[in-house]
């Protein structure tokens, strides 16, 4: 992975990086590549690829609402670093032209 | 000490009080606990109120339930009404469950006693608990020894005897590893035998909750209470009401077991006292009439890799739940919405959860997916087959729990040391870890039984008759 990989990387996953920090990232993420390395060896192409264990399919359950305590959304809520109302207050979203 | 099962039935004959029960085991806890550090909070008051209810309870006629008034650690990445739930992280420090995780929920309703909540790496996210952002927990048969993890503090308080059991998650050895580690039972369930509604998640098509004990019984007699199908969590599967507990001392299971023990046992460094000791344990299960068989699974070699890129990818797109706008940490400093994001993941998780995060977006990425992230899907499926085929020569696969014994706070573990527990989590079968031995530094060992899968039951009485043979003392503690 190049420096340049790593920003975008971070980008992708939401991470902010400090310039400080990148080369310690680099050297344990590429290390890291040589997973990647050994699971080209065996001849797999054949094989389907396992996503899970289970023999199970689509599991489908009854749209149905079921009952809450009253102050649930309230403790949601306050679970919030910040809220209005009965909204989460974020930054906003749209830059103005 | 007793162990669970015993507290249970002596509280319901009214034998004990839970009330007593409760309060040996923060005594215990006051003296031990300022040395291993297992515990992030402990909830005396309610414990106490808790117990002090089921000693109000009319005996004649009051139901018993299956844990009535025994005490139990919960570790801090599972879900507890109106209390705190860290995994460890600074992200997480302020944060208050809603509700309650579905093993909470049976736990209530069975009559635990919650005592508090155990260390653990930060969000999951290792094998020595050093990545906690709070603590570090260690082991108590040596202090200046790790415990292992990511289950470590649930797995020293029962060692240290604060708890008869406890709580854990499993997503590559994170219970048996350190049970192993702290000389006590670690189980790892089936892949779908135990809900994780509630419960933080690392990486999905790995994570189970397990048990930790100081014997095979109280673990079977905790799953017996947790598992069970929940709508809540899809992959959960209809194997409700099982008592783990009612057949586990089959005097004849070990008169036709066919046991395997890989080959590529021999291909990784083994610590000279752990080898000897699993040669001592194979031999006394041959002279109880066990068949032993070697078997071949070549892609054992393939396991640590396997891992680190199926369970990074899983990583982060669950951790990517963590943004700071609906619970947890907000930096003050962002300046847009997305900086908003990548500030307070920056400033609130630690190194080895952000480095795992990068990896796994690395490998789910548009470019790279194909190469890295689909081809460990396909190796993931060659393991399975080739365990699946060994399991039609042996029922239950033997191993040493790790290879080698635990480390010093700050070293390294090699990767291959607990290979054959990951082996488990990627096929999605269940392991159980049980003490076998002290090495000549005063250090517990354990083996481990990997068996097909929802072959738990069976799994129990082979570990239960293995414990019986294995002149482990389960009454010894560490002097703390």
């Amino acid at each position: 992975m190049l420096k340049e990989e790593l920003e975008v990387t971070a980008f992708m996953a939401r991470l902010d990086i400090k310039e400080e920090e990148k080369e310690k990232y680099l050297a344990d993420i590429n290390v890291m590549f040589d997973y990647i390395e050994i699971l080209q060896e065996p001849g797999v192409a054949s094989l389907k690829p396992t996503t899970h264990v289970t023999e199970l399919r689509n599991v489908w359950r009854d749209d149905v609402v079921k009952p809450r305590a009253k102050d649930t959304i309230d403790q949601m809520l306050n679970g919030s670093p910040a809220r209005e109302g009965t909204f989460y207050k974020v930054q906003k979203v749209i830059e103005a032209q | 000490m007793i162990g669970a099962k015993d507290i249970k039935t002596k509280i319901c004959l009214g034998e004990i009080r839970s009330v007593d029960t409760v309060k040996d085991h923060f005594k215990r806890i006051k003296k031990t606990d300022p040395k291993v550090k297992a515990f992030l909070r402990l909830s005396e008051e309610n414990a106490l109120n808790q117990a002090e209810q089921i000693d109000n309870k009319d005996r004649k006629n009051a139901k018993c339930g299956l844990l009535e008034g025994v005490p139990i650690a919960i570790k801090d990445n599972i879900m507890v009404k109106g209390e705190g739930m860290t995994s460890a992280s600074k992200y997480l420090e302020h944060y208050i469950s809603t509700y309650d995780a579905t093993v909470i929920e049976k736990l209530k309703e069975a009559g635990a006693i919650f005592i508090g909540r155990t260390n653990m790496d930060e969000f999951a996210m290792g094998g020595s608990t050093e990545s906690s952002a709070y603590q570090k927990t260690a082991n108590p048969w040596n202090i200046e020894y790790i415990p292992g993890g990511s289950s470590g503090g649930s797995a020293a308080a029962v060692s240290a005897g604060m708890v008869p059991f406890a709580l854990g998650s499993d997503t590559g050895g994170s219970i048996r590893q350190p049970a192993g580690f702290c000389g006590i039972v670690g189980y790892k369930p089936s892949y779908g035998l135990i809900s994780r509604y509630g419960v933080c998640a690392l990486a999905s098509s790995f994570d189970q909750v397990g048990t930790f004990s100081k014997t095979v019984v109280d673990s079977a007699l905790l799953t017996s209470v947790i598992a069970g199908k929940d709508y809540r969590d899809p992959v959960c599967e209809p194997k409700e009401g099982i008592d783990y507990v009612r057949d586990i001392d089959n005097p004849n299971i070990l008169k036709t077991l066919r046991v395997g023990i890989p080959k590529q046992l021999l291909d990784y460094k083994t610590d000279a006292e752990i080898t000897k000791y699993f040669n001592d344990a194979t031999n006394k299960l041959k002279l109880e009439g066990v068949e032993i068989i070697e078997i071949d699974i070549p892609a054992y070699r393939y396991v640590p890799a396997l891992y680190k890129v199926i369970m990074c990818a899983e990583v982060s797109a669950n951790i990517a739940t963590f943004d700071g706008i609906r619970y947890g940490y907000r930096s003050p400093n962002g300046r847009s919405l997305n900086d908003e994001y990548a500030k307070s993941r920056a400033e609130s998780l630690g190194y080895e959860v952000k480095k795992r995060i990068l990896f796994g977006t690395y490998v789910l990425g548009a470019k790279n997916y194909h190469r890295c992230y689909h081809q460990a899907q396909k190796v993931r499926t060659l393991l399975i087959n080739q365990i699946t085929a060994a399991y039609k020569k042996c029922d239950f696969i033997f191993t040493p729990a790790t290879l080698q014994m635990p480390v010093k706070f700050g070293d390294i573990l090699p990767e291959e040391c607990d290979l054959f527990l990951i082996a488990a989590n990627l096929a999605g079968l269940p392991g159980i870890t049980v003490p076998c031995s002290f090495t000549s530094s005063c250090m517990p060992m354990g083996v481990h039984f990997m068996g097909s899968r929802f072959s738990d039951a069976k799994l129990f009485q082979v570990a239960n008759a293995f414990e019986k043979i294995s002149e482990f003392d389960t009454d010894k503690y560490p002097i703390l």
